[in-house]
């Protein structure tokens, strides 16, 4: 028993928790949750807690259905909105076989697995995403969603519910530990956005699955319902999950270069560059449902072609306004992800990616001035300017034959993530929409 | 005696004097009386009592001491003249150890001579008599302290020389002590016995260096006050046993002082360190005085120089590694803020004793321990001191790792320093009495012939000198006066042979039961030790060990004396095996059903190779465990490489024929050839597993051994069914036969589970008619099956004729002329496909066989390929086959037959181009998969890249087939064909098939290799160009 177990333990007896919700995240970035009692506690850090794997999405096969969630001391939290007095809280929990082994489909255990790649390399990997959401009134699924507000973007509404909303879920974030850079309203009506402050990514995967819980506690108790869908109504911007990334070795900000273009050093040129070169093959883990399609090709502000720029806001990768000598900042930002992604699988394989720029020293490309989707296809094609994959099928298509996806997430994983994905296509084609109701019927 | 006038006179006196001086121990006599003669030296040895002489030829290189002398004298000047003359003369005690110091130091370093020859007050050091070692570390501290113009009496000691100048008088003063040390340690009765008072002494200096170094780097940064920095010493610094030349080990620790934030403390603290690296090491007018390392930090050379206290805690929580706690058990606060320093190693304390409580602590120490015998570079293999196996490093892994394994529950083991942790192992009885004291006296040797190589020419260097003259010296030194080089060289070896014994000796012999019979000495470990070290070692059933531990070492007969002899070393062998719980068991079986034979534990235990061998397949494989219970004789093979070479076809051939001639009994004659397969199959097996044959080799030995089985049994069948007819057997009787292979067997790719698939062929001889042949070849047919597959205590091979005309509807046995005809008007594709492995193995060979394969050829190699329609029905075929064989329930993906990439992917694709191709060129024109593909890939008709692709996953796939029969011992049902999922087997195949990594690794590589795999297939085979 460490100092740490034995931290959470005391912790638990002095505050009286009731239940320890212990949470781990399926392949598609569910959270799941098993809930032990204190007594049960002590021989889950020494034993873990054994479940039937088989079903829970992606997690194994029938044949070797048993699962040990072994809870992460470090990770532990008292969660804020189960009453004061009898609480509960949560750990995050790595995945393990009966044997002792991380379980090939602990896809925390992936992240962790790309991190120690940066790690021997002497990087650490810090990440800061800006999570946008959509608070509605309701939820309902048989028509649009009515969005809870028609404010727009850093509109401040008066007595608005989301400006109450964000403060009640600010302070619920803070009181668990997680630290909150900057919220606003978004630019569509009910549209959110919270800004999570940068950690190591780990910590920041961790973070947002907390994040999202929370929101969509929060969003109960005040009688809304918050949505991560990426594009839930067609005439809005979507909700995407823009990714400022940088390494760092030691306490040194490996992106930033004094005095080079932009301040960003030759580590952060090819890690861009690699982003770029493999940004097809990891979209359909960045961007992994049918609808995170209708966001990418949406217009507006979507990130729908591979390129970069300094303050390109149509760029899929940009380098931030910069603030000179303040080296700790540099970062780029990687706009393509949204807000349902699997953060623990995201992050992996864009580490991955961007690894991969600076252990093949790729080139980066001349940056982007132009607004991208103002420039003709044919412009676009003269500046080697190529696009995103256009539907998750596409999607699936390219990441098939990745060999970098496919060594970061694991064969397992791999494997299960494309079978699931295909699935969803097929079914997803199988539908007669709206649309094809309303145009084609009265026609055909 | 006095010698300084000699060579001034006649020759006569002047050979003479050579001759004293050779006496006296002089290598080169008549250059030392020459230098003797020179005129320099005349002021200082002219009259010299003989004593002089005497205590020159005494010194460790008189040669050298002499011309040190020499040189001395040609700089020496004033009051240290006067000095060098008191010495010369000694006549008081006081100044005849003064003499023994100057000497003895002359005569064994260079460069503490050289030291001497350009800082001639230095002879006052020799001359002053007060000691270098047992003095107290403070003392050391402030006298270095002082020479920087610090305060040692100051919480916060600040140099009043900064810079290169504070460098420079550190490294005076160091180098000052450094002599006195040198001077004490040459001077020792017993080298051996003061070696660990001159390592503290070393360890005590370079941790006062530190201290001066940080000094000085105080008076060089700027705000030093916002930062609390302490200094911990690592390896052998740490550990107080230092050695005369090393990188000298540290980690940095920092905390704000109060009223400064941490940002400002880590940058201030990084500052420090960096000043205090360069006061030791950087380029000043003062030589530097060794690297100072901080690699042994978190994150290595890519982490921050200097952490606190809590970043250092939280690396530990979550990143590092086992060998970073081995390494944190000899950290010491040495320099800077003590408390600090203490405080850290508070924090860090529990970390290495929960080390062995870690997820993959016996995978990270069999790591180490490799690292430990491996990174030697061969060509100083034979002259490493430090590495390497037997060296200093395998000393101090015995007993850290005996620390580790035990320091969990024992606070009283936990020195930091070697030779009182294993003066403590032995005192808490984890460690023979007897045992103990040889390993510290091999380690003391090991460390006083490095101090005195190193102090030579104060080199880092872990190397055994070459020169002869370099060796005799060495043994000078270290007390070995009489038998010079050789007696040197040999003690050394046998120092090398005994630490390698004792380790086993050490770690393994306290795990068998102790002998109330045996010496009073043999130490009793308790049983919780004993299961501790059991586990830590890799045993997952420390209590199931112990018992069969007892049960092969109890009593008092010969076999369980033996066995306590082999066992210990047996245990560890076991231990790096995939199973060792199952290896020892197996070892149990064995023995119990051997034990009475008179060869076999002596030839386990003279051997050098057996009973380690013996000891991997047990543990690697339930296949061979079964095979040499089955074939005891096979353990003889162990010391052999030539008996594990595959016997060949021709060999086997004539060993089966020679079965035949003599035997009477026909059920008597199977029984016996079907045994020599079993015993071929072991061998086999053996050698796959030992490394001696390669998985290609492998399978050509399996199909080699079923072929003359498969001859034997057709020759019985036969001449019974003659006899039954009437027939005379040594003549034809009513037909001739022929047995065709097909498959695996046909393409000399067996595993040890495969089946033999056959085609029977027969011709009616002359005046038979066909009905009465068919009936004779029939009844032969399935005589051969029932001989090859019915119960025995022999392994069956079963003889599957499924892929004959028509299948199991069509007859067993078909005439020449009736394969001809019903290929001339039925065949399909699949069967064309099918004949591309068959190979003519038994019987009427050269007619009938030739025959066939004539009839075949046209088949299986038509001219122009094959039409768009056949290339439509075999893809349709495999598509189907894809769908319907594989077992319901199983992942594609990890079937390795039929699945995703597997064995069948490739030979399809393979196959397919053979039908294509294979008329137009003739090297594709070949039973065998591999071939076929080369050839294929030759012809241009594959890329090359592809061709590899296909060849890594077959071969992958073929040999984890094999593998998991050996792993296993089961060569059928449902998994037998399945990459299994658990992680045990996993690693269990890893180890067979001789991947450097883990099960998960294996399991990635498998699927990894057969994605890849099938990527190509569909394209080359299913025609799906994008």
């Amino acid at each position: 028993m460490d100092r740490q177990q034995e931290f959470v333990l005391r912790t638990v007896e002095e505050r009286d928790i009731r239940f320890i919700r212990l949470w781990f995240t399926d392949v598609l970035g569910v959270l799941k949750s098993v809930a032990v009692a204190p007594a049960e506690l002590e021989s889950a850090f020494t034993e873990g807690i054994g479940f039937d794997g088989s079903s829970i999405q992606g997690y194994t096969r029938v044949v070797e259905s048993d699962m040990i969630a072994k809870p992460d001391p470090t990770t532990f939290q008292i969660l804020p909105w189960r009453g004061e007095t009898h609480g509960t809280a949560r750990m995050f929990c790595d995945i393990l076989t009966p044997d002792g082994e991380h379980s090939l489909a602990d896809t925390r255990n992936v992240l962790k697995r790309t991190l120690a790649r940066a790690s021997d390399m002497g990087f650490t990997f810090y990440t800061h995403p800006e999570v946008e959401f959509y608070l509605f009134e309701s939820l309902r699924t048989d028509g649009p969603p009515v969005p809870v507000d028609q404010a727009g973007y850093f509109d401040h509404v008066a007595r608005g519910n989301a400006h109450d909303f964000r403060r009640a879920a600010i302070t619920m974030l803070e009181s668990m530990g997680i630290s909150v850079e900057f919220s606003h309203h978004e630019a569509g009506p009910g549209q959110n956005e919270i800004d999570l402050r940068y950690a190591d990514a780990l910590t920041t995967a961790d973070n947002l699955m907390t994040f999202r819980s929370v929101v969509k506690e929060v969003a109960l108790e005040q009688g809304v319902f918050a949505s991560f869908m990426p594009k839930p109504l067609s005439d809005q911007p979507g909700s995407g999950m823009h990714s400022h990334l940088s390494l760092f070795e030691g306490d040194r900000n490996a992106f930033h270069e004094p005095g080079a273009q932009y301040e960003l050093s030759k580590t952060a040129r090819q890690f861009m560059a690699g982003l770029l070169h493999h940004a097809a093959e990891i979209t359909a883990v960045t961007n992994q449902y049918v609808n995170s399609y209708k966001r990418l090709w949406g217009g507006q502000e979507a990130p729908s072609f591979v390129c970069w720029g300094h303050n390109n806001r149509s760029a899929l990768a940009r380098v931030p306004m910069y603030k000179p000598g303040k080296g700790v900042s540099s970062r780029i930002e990687f706009r393509a992800v949204d807000s349902a992604a699997n953060p623990y699988l995201a992050y992996a394989v864009l580490l991955a990616a961007g690894l991969a720029g600076i252990e093949n020293e790729y080139e980066l490309p001349e940056p982007t001035e132009d607004v991208v989707w103002d420039l003709t296809a044919s412009e676009r094609k003269a500046l080697g300017i190529k696009p995103l994959p256009q539907s998750l099928a596409e999607a699936i298509d390219i990441m098939e034959s990745s060999e970098l996806v496919a060594e970061t997430l694991g064969e397992h994983v791999f494997d299960y993530f494309l079978k699931n994905k295909k699935q969803e296509w097929a079914e997803y084609r199988a539908q007669v929409t709206q649309f094809e109701l309303k145009r084609f019927l009265p026609v055909l | 005696m006095s010698l300084g006038s000699g060579s001034r006179s006649g020759g006569g006196r002047s050979t003479s004097v050579v001759g004293q001086l050779s006496r006296l121990g002089f290598g080169d006599a008549t250059r030392a009386a020459r230098l003797l003669a020179d005129p320099a030296l005349a002021p200082f040895v002219d009259g010299a009592p003989a004593s002089f002489y005497e205590a020159l030829g005494y010194a460790a290189d008189p040669d050298l001491a002499v011309l040190q002398i020499l040189r001395l004298a040609e700089t020496v000047g004033g009051q240290d003249a006067a000095t060098l003359r008191r010495l010369i003369h000694a006549d008081d005690g006081e100044s005849r150890r003064g003499q023994d110091r100057l000497i003895a130091v002359l005569g064994a370093s260079v460069a503490l001579g050289d030291e001497i020859i350009s800082n001639p007050e230095r002879i006052q050091i020799l001359a002053d008599l007060l000691p270098g070692i047992g003095v107290p570390e403070a003392d050391v501290r402030a006298e270095l302290l002082h020479a920087v113009g610090a305060d040692p009496e100051a919480d916060v000691p600040v140099a009043s020389l900064g810079g290169d100048d504070g460098a420079d008088a550190m490294r005076r003063a160091y180098r000052a002590r450094l002599l006195r040390i040198g001077a004490s340690d040459v001077t020792a009765s017993d080298p051996l016995a003061c070696l660990p008072a001159v390592a503290a002494a070393l360890a005590d200096l370079a941790s006062a260096a530190l201290e001066a170094a940080l000094a000085v780097a105080r008076a060089d940064v700027e705000g030093h006050e916002a930062v609390r920095i302490a200094v911990l010493g690592m390896g052998k610094t740490g550990g107080r046993e230092l050695n005369y030349v090393s990188d000298v080990d540290v980690i940095y620790v920092v905390e704000p002082a109060d009223g400064f934030d941490e940002d400002r403390a880590l940058t201030v603290g990084t500052h420090l360190a960096t000043h205090l690296a360069h006061a030791c090491a950087g380029t000043t007018s003062e030589p530097p005085l060794w690297p100072v390392d901080a690699a042994l930090r978190p994150e290595g050379k890519q982490g921050p120089l200097v952490r606190t206290l809590a970043s250092h805690v939280a690396y530990y929580e979550r990143w590092a590694k086992t060998w970073e706690f081995q390494a944190l058990l000899k950290a010491r606060p040495v320099a800077g803020d003590r408390a600090l320093g203490t405080a850290y190693r508070d924090a860090v304390e529990p970390f290495i004793w929960h080390a062995v409580t870690r997820e993959n602590f016996v995978e990270d120490c069999q790591a180490m321990r490799r690292r430990v015998e491996n990174n030697v570079p061969a060509a100083e293999a034979e002259r490493q001191i430090k590495l390497g196996k037997g060296g200093l490093r395998d000393v101090e892994f015995t007993v850290q790792l005996l620390q580790l394994v035990h320091g969990r529950a024992d606070v009283f083991i936990r020195s930091r320093q070697t030779l009182t942790a294993l003066a403590d192992l032995s005192a808490g009885g984890y460690v023979g009495r007897e045992h103990a004291r040889r390993l510290a006296e091999c380690y003391s040797f090991l460390r006083a012939a490095e101090h005195r190589i190193q102090m030579s020419r104060m080199q880092r260097t872990h190397l055994m000198p070459t020169r002869v003259e370099d060796q005799r010296a060495l043994a000078r030194s270290l007390g070995m006066r009489s038998g010079g080089a050789e007696a040197l060289m040999e003690r050394w070896r046998a120092t090398r042979r005994e630490v390698r014994a004792l380790h086993e000796e050490i770690y393994y012999r306290p795990l068998l039961p102790a002998m109330a019979e045996l010496s009073d000495d043999e130490m009793r470990l308790a049983p919780e030790a004993v299961k501790a070290r059991f586990a830590a070692i890799g045993y997952r059933d420390p209590a199931g060990a112990m018992r069969h531990v007892t049960a092969l070492t109890d009593g008092l007969s010969r076999r369980a004396s033996i066995q306590r002899q082999l066992l210990p070393v047996m245990l560890g062998w076991f231990a790096t095996g995939a199973d060792p719980d199952a290896g020892l068991l197996a070892f149990r079986t064995l023995s119990e059903e051997l034990g009475a034979t008179p060869w076999y534990l002596k030839l386990l235990r003279d051997s050098g190779t057996a009973a380690e061998r013996l000891a991997l397949l047990l543990a690697n494989s339930r296949y061979a465990a079964e095979a040499f219970t089955r074939t005891p004789e096979a353990v003889r093979w162990l010391a052999d490489d030539a008996e594990l070479q595959p016997r060949g076809a021709e060999r086997l051939s004539n060993e089966t024929d020679a079965i035949l001639r003599r035997a009477e009994d026909p059920d008597r004659a199977i029984t016996l050839v079907r045994a020599v397969r079993r015993r071929e199959l072991g061998r086999t097996a053996a050698g796959e597993l030992l490394g001696v044959l390669d998985p290609v080799a492998a399978a050509r030995a399996i199909s080699d051994a079923a072929d003359p089985a498969i001859a034997g049994a057709l020759r019985v069948s036969e001449h019974l069914a003659k006899v039954e007819r009437g027939y005379d057997p040594t003549h034809d009787g009513p037909a001739r036969m022929l047995v065709v292979a097909m498959g695996r067997l046909g393409g000399q790719e067996m595993g040890y589970g495969s089946d033999a698939d056959v085609l029977f062929v027969y011709e009616p001889t002359d005046g038979t008619d066909d009905p009465a042949a068919q009936k004779y070849a029939t009844s032969v047919a399935t005589s051969l099956q029932k001989f090859l597959s019915s119960m025995s205590p022999e392994p069956a091979l079963p003889v599957d004729a499924d892929l004959r005309p028509e299948g199991r509807n069509g007859p067993l046995a078909r005439s020449l002329a009736s394969y001809g005809e019903y290929y001339g008007r039925w065949s399909s594709s699949w069967e064309s496909q099918a004949l591309l492995r068959a190979r003519i193995v038994a019987g009427d060979l050269d007619d009938l066989g030739r025959r066939f394969v004539d009839l075949i050829d046209p088949l299986r190699y038509p001219g122009g390929g094959v039409p768009a329609s056949t290339v439509r029905e075999i893809r349709r075929i495999k598509a189907r086959v894809e769908a319907e064989r594989l077992p319901r329930g199983v992942e594609p993906a990890r079937h390795l037959k039929l699945g995703r990439g597997g064995v069948s992917d490739v030979e399809w694709t393979v196959q397919l181009l053979q039908l294509q191709h294979a008329h137009d060129v003739p090297a594709m024109q070949t039973t065998g998969t591999i071939e076929a593909l080369r050839a294929a890939t030759d012809a241009g008709l594959v890329e090359r890249d592809d061709a590899e692709i296909l060849a890594d996953a077959w071969h992958l796939a073929s040999r984890l087939r094999s593998a998991v029969v050996l792993l296993t011992g089961r060569t059928g049902g449902r998994n037998a064909d399945l990459l299994p999922h658990d992680r045990q087997s996993l690693t269990g195949l890893a180890r067979i098939i001789d991947l450097d990594g883990s099960g998960a690794d294996l399991e990635e590589l498998y699927l990894r290799t057969t994605r890849r795999a099938r990527a190509v297939v569909e394209r080359m085979f299913y025609g799906d160009e994008d």
